[in-house]
């Protein structure tokens, strides 16, 4: 049995909506498209894309709300259509907006009514939720009705239900869309937390340094096929994106200047010069290596005087803007 | 007329596009049947004959006629009330009420407006359910036609009266079902749609009369069964319509706060 | 089947907290059915009084077994109503979401719409049953062949209820136009079962689509057993019937939510119909 989700070949293609007398229209183009990924235990795992990837389609099917159309997936070797039954009690989603509770209830009887029908023993049930209830700050909240909660509880609210079954794997479906900051660097530091422990979490997000920040390993789909995959890093490196080097000199020194034309000329670097706001000659390099050393080298050796350098290496953020681009 | 025209036909055009079947089939469905249950029982238990109390109270022995023309009313009266005095509450679950009060335009002629349009629309799905009534044999006498245009008229006003301060109340509370259902089973037992309110315990009978309903249903029989001029439906009429104006009046009066409470509320209902 | 058991608890406490106490429940379960029973007792004097109806129609001499012949088809309807606006309310799971948090979970889907069903039930129907019963008592129209009846009839009653329920929940949760069901679900309803008139009164093929309804057998077995004071075996065929048309509705409810749930997994959207 292996251990981890693993997907081979995987592939979701919608049914065209069927319309009594009417022809049916050609098959659409599939929204996910044979993907095979490994998420494995004990580690974050990123899903990136731009919208329309299939990263909803192919969480929803890791989450046997939806069934692929080919290919398989399994969870701890447990596939999810002929197990699915055993499969739900292993992993839960969470996605952002402040659906999937009720708002007649109370936040702790919303934790109650789910955590019976995920069957979780009694005694344990009772501890959990006061746990979750601390974990995501609705303690004080917890007898208060859901519907006068505020946006940001009924999400958190949202992620603690989430969590009640103690799901092996965790699938986070943008989970901190419209959070406020705080709260969703608390739960940047849950989801951390939870891989430290063991759970297997696979994120997709909008907010491309919150996966920098917590994926070891990131897939990229576009158009529902994988198109990169590595750390962060490794991803990042692949794309050749330039490192950009600005330094900002206390005084005009056509010496310098010429000295820095001759290096970028020679490491084939792009130059760019201007004046900062307080009218200090400034120049910025940009080069796939990082050219700060031989920058600064370079302009103290031809008799410059260096008010500041700043070096801004490429994000993950501009290695998935230019994997899109291509 | 200057909103109430342009209202009407934006809601024409609404109710062409997404005509609102479902309505539609529960209103005629109750007329239908109201009229079958009165048909079975007629004929079943009744053996074709009324009771000596019916005859007396109802002034007539055409039970199933009696009840045809009061299921039509009912229907009327359900199907305006639906349009004119969810118009409001509609906009407001929509977003548009705050657009709307913003505008100059009188409430009235806008009411009116929505109104005009429920009455076109009305009288075509109640002649679905009379025609209904006919395929099965009940036999409407050819009645007096101008009072029987007369007593539409009035019973037209009291409805529209009716909705404006039921209007405001759903606006104030926020909430359509529970007010709407109310009326109307309400209306049904105490305005005599489908038997004598005669036979109605007093302080019933008194709730009845407060309701302009029950004067319109009279002289709308007086007209469709008795052929009585208008002379002699005269008198019912005038109850009608005045009341409905009373209702109407104490409506418009009420939808100024009640905008204001529903605005406050913001769009939450 | 314990886990089966803790849906039903979870489900129940969830509808305890949707309906108690709103004002819907008051309007809807007794001051509506109580002004409308008022209107069609009205309505169909007239002819019940009518010089030769009782040769027809015995019970209509007493002019109060016949408001406890409606009242029964009134507490019955209300009953099976209850259920048809409930399973309109579970309709709305799915545009809140709340329908997927479900989907998500291992529960049986079988145990949650039974339970759905059951707890609304329970919920909505107390009030007006408790009118009945205080109604029946007191003008003494109650007319029992022996005490184990009045269980005969209130199985008869909740058992099918239940089943019907049920059954409606699995077809609304995949239904688009959840509305047109709730109409039609609504006046013809009374209409076909006998609800406002004697089964007699009715054509044969109202009295054919009406068999097909639970609620005609189970009000049938209501007044058979608490107002005409037949007992078990009297009523041996219709509760033969009721207990095969409860087993057949549950089956369909089975099926129905087997092809639902695999059709939302196929096409991505929770509608079937």
């Amino acid at each position: 049995m292996s251990a981890g989700i693993v997907t081979h070949g995987l592939t979701k293609v919608f049914p065209p909506p069927s319309r009594l007398f009417r022809k049916r229209p050609p098959a659409p183009a599939p929204a996910v498209d044979g993907l095979s990924l490994a998420i494995p235990p004990g580690a974050v795992t990123g899903l990136l894309g731009l919208n329309g990837a299939g990263k909803t389609t192919t969480i929803k099917m890791l989450a046997t709300l939806l069934r692929p159309t080919t290919g398989t997936a399994t969870v701890d070797g447990l596939d999810v259509v002929r197990d699915a039954r055993e499969v739900r009690r292993r992993i839960n989603l969470i996605a952002g907006g402040e659906r999937m509770v009720y708002a007649r209830m109370t936040g702790r009887e919303n934790l109650w009514y789910f955590g019976q029908l995920y069957d979780v023993p009694r005694a344990v049930l009772k501890r959990r939720i006061d746990e979750l209830l601390d974990l995501v700050g609705l303690r004080e909240a917890a007898g208060t009705l859901v519907e006068r909660y505020s946006r940001g509880m009924r999400q958190r609210l949202s992620i603690a239900r989430g969590l009640i079954n103690a799901p092996a794997y965790l699938l986070l479906d943008e989970p901190t869309l419209g959070l406020d900051a705080p709260i969703a660097r608390d739960l940047r530091g849950v989801v951390a937390d939870l891989a430290e422990s063991g759970v297997g979490v696979l994120l997709t997000s909008h907010y491309l340094a919150e996966v920098e920040q917590l994926c070891r390993h990131v897939h990229v789909i576009d158009r529902g096929s994988l198109v990169a995959a590595g750390s962060p890093a490794q991803l990042t490196a692949g794309t050749r994106l330039p490192y950009s080097v600005e330094l900002t000199l206390t005084a005009p020194a056509p010496d310098a200047t010429k000295a820095v034309e001759e290096l970028a000329a020679r490491a084939g670097a792009e130059v760019r010069h201007d004046t900062d706001p307080e009218g200090r000659p400034r120049v910025t390099l940009r080069h796939p290596d990082d050219l700060a050393g031989e920058l600064t080298t370079t302009v103290v050796r031809a008799g410059g005087a260096i008010a500041r350098v700043e070096v801004a290496p490429p994000t993950l953020e501009d290695a998935i803007l230019a994997m899109a681009a291509r | 007329m200057p909103t109430a025209l342009p209202t009407m036909r934006r809601n024409w055009l609404v109710t062409l596009r997404a005509y609102p079947w479902t309505y539609f089939i529960g209103t005629v469905a109750t007329g239908v049947l109201t009229v079958g249950l009165a048909y079975l029982a007629f004929h079943a238990i009744g053996g074709g004959q009324v009771s000596a109390g019916f005859l007396a109270d109802g002034g007539t022995g055409d039970y199933l006629g009696y009840v045809t023309v009061g299921a039509a009313a009912l229907m009327f009266a359900t199907r305006m009330v639906l349009w004119v005095a969810k118009a409001q509450i509609t906009e407001q679950r929509e977003g548009t009420l705050e657009s709307q009060l913003l505008a100059p335009a009188r409430r009235l002629p806008y009411l009116v407006g929505v109104g005009l349009q429920a009455f076109t629309t009305t009288v075509a799905e109640v002649a679905v359910m009379l025609a209904f009534a006919i395929a099965i044999g009940v036999r409407l006498p050819a009645p007096d036609p101008l009072a029987l245009l007369c007593a539409i008229a009035a019973v037209g006003v009291a409805v529209f009266g009716l909705s404006v301060p039921l209007s405001a109340i759903m606006i104030t509370v926020g909430e359509a079902h529970i007010t709407q259902n109310t009326l109307f089973v309400g209306m049904a037992l105490l305005c005599g749609f489908t038997f004598p309110p005669a036979m109605l315990p007093d302080p019933l009978r008194w709730l009845g009369e407060a309701l302009p309903l029950t004067s319109g249903l009279r002289a709308l029989r007086d007209a469709a069964l008795h052929h009585a001029p208008v002379g002699a439906v005269l008198p019912d009429l005038l109850i009608c319509a005045g009341l409905g104006a009373v209702y109407l009046a104490a409506g418009l009066r009420l939808l100024g706060p009640a905008e204001r409470i529903a605005v406050q509320r913001g769009g939450a209902a | 089947m314990s886990a089966a058991w803790r849906v039903v608890v979870a489900e129940a406490f969830k509808q305890h907290r949707r309906i108690f106490g709103t004002k819907l429940v008051v309007f809807s379960m007794l001051v509506w059915p109580v002004l409308t029973l008022a209107t069609a007792y009205y309505t169909i004097l007239p002819v019940t009084a009518a010089p030769g109806a009782a040769a027809r129609w015995p019970l209509v001499a007493d002019p109060q077994r016949l408001a406890a012949f409606l009242a029964a088809g009134a507490l019955a309807y209300t009953f099976f109503f209850s259920l048809v606006q409930s399973a309109w309310h579970f309709s709305f799971e799915r545009v809140s979401g709340t329908l997927e948090a479900i989907f998500l979970t291992p529960a049986s889907r079988l145990a949650l719409v039974i339970a759905n069903g059951s707890g609304a039930l329970v919920q909505n129907a107390w009030l007006f049953g408790a009118f009945a019963v205080a109604a029946a008592t007191a003008t003494g129209t109650l007319h029992v062949a022996h005490p184990g009846m009045y269980l005969v009839a209130l199985a008869a009653l909740l058992v099918p209820a239940i089943a019907w329920g049920a059954f409606l929940n699995s077809l609304l949760m995949f239904s688009r136009d959840s509305a047109f069901l709730y109409t039609l679900l609504d006046d013809p309803l009374w209409f076909v079962a006998g609800v406002r008139l004697p089964l007699f009164a009715l054509p044969l093929w109202v009295k054919a689509i009406g068999l097909a309804f639970p609620l005609t057998t189970s009000l049938a077995i209501l007044r058979g057993a608490l107002l005409d004071a037949r007992d078990a075996s009297d009523l041996g065929g219709e509760l033969a019937l009721l207990a095969a048309l409860s087993v057949v509705l549950l089956a369909l409810t089975a099926v129905t939510l087997r092809i639902g749930e695999r059709h939302a997994q196929k096409t991505g959207s929770l509608q079937l119909f």
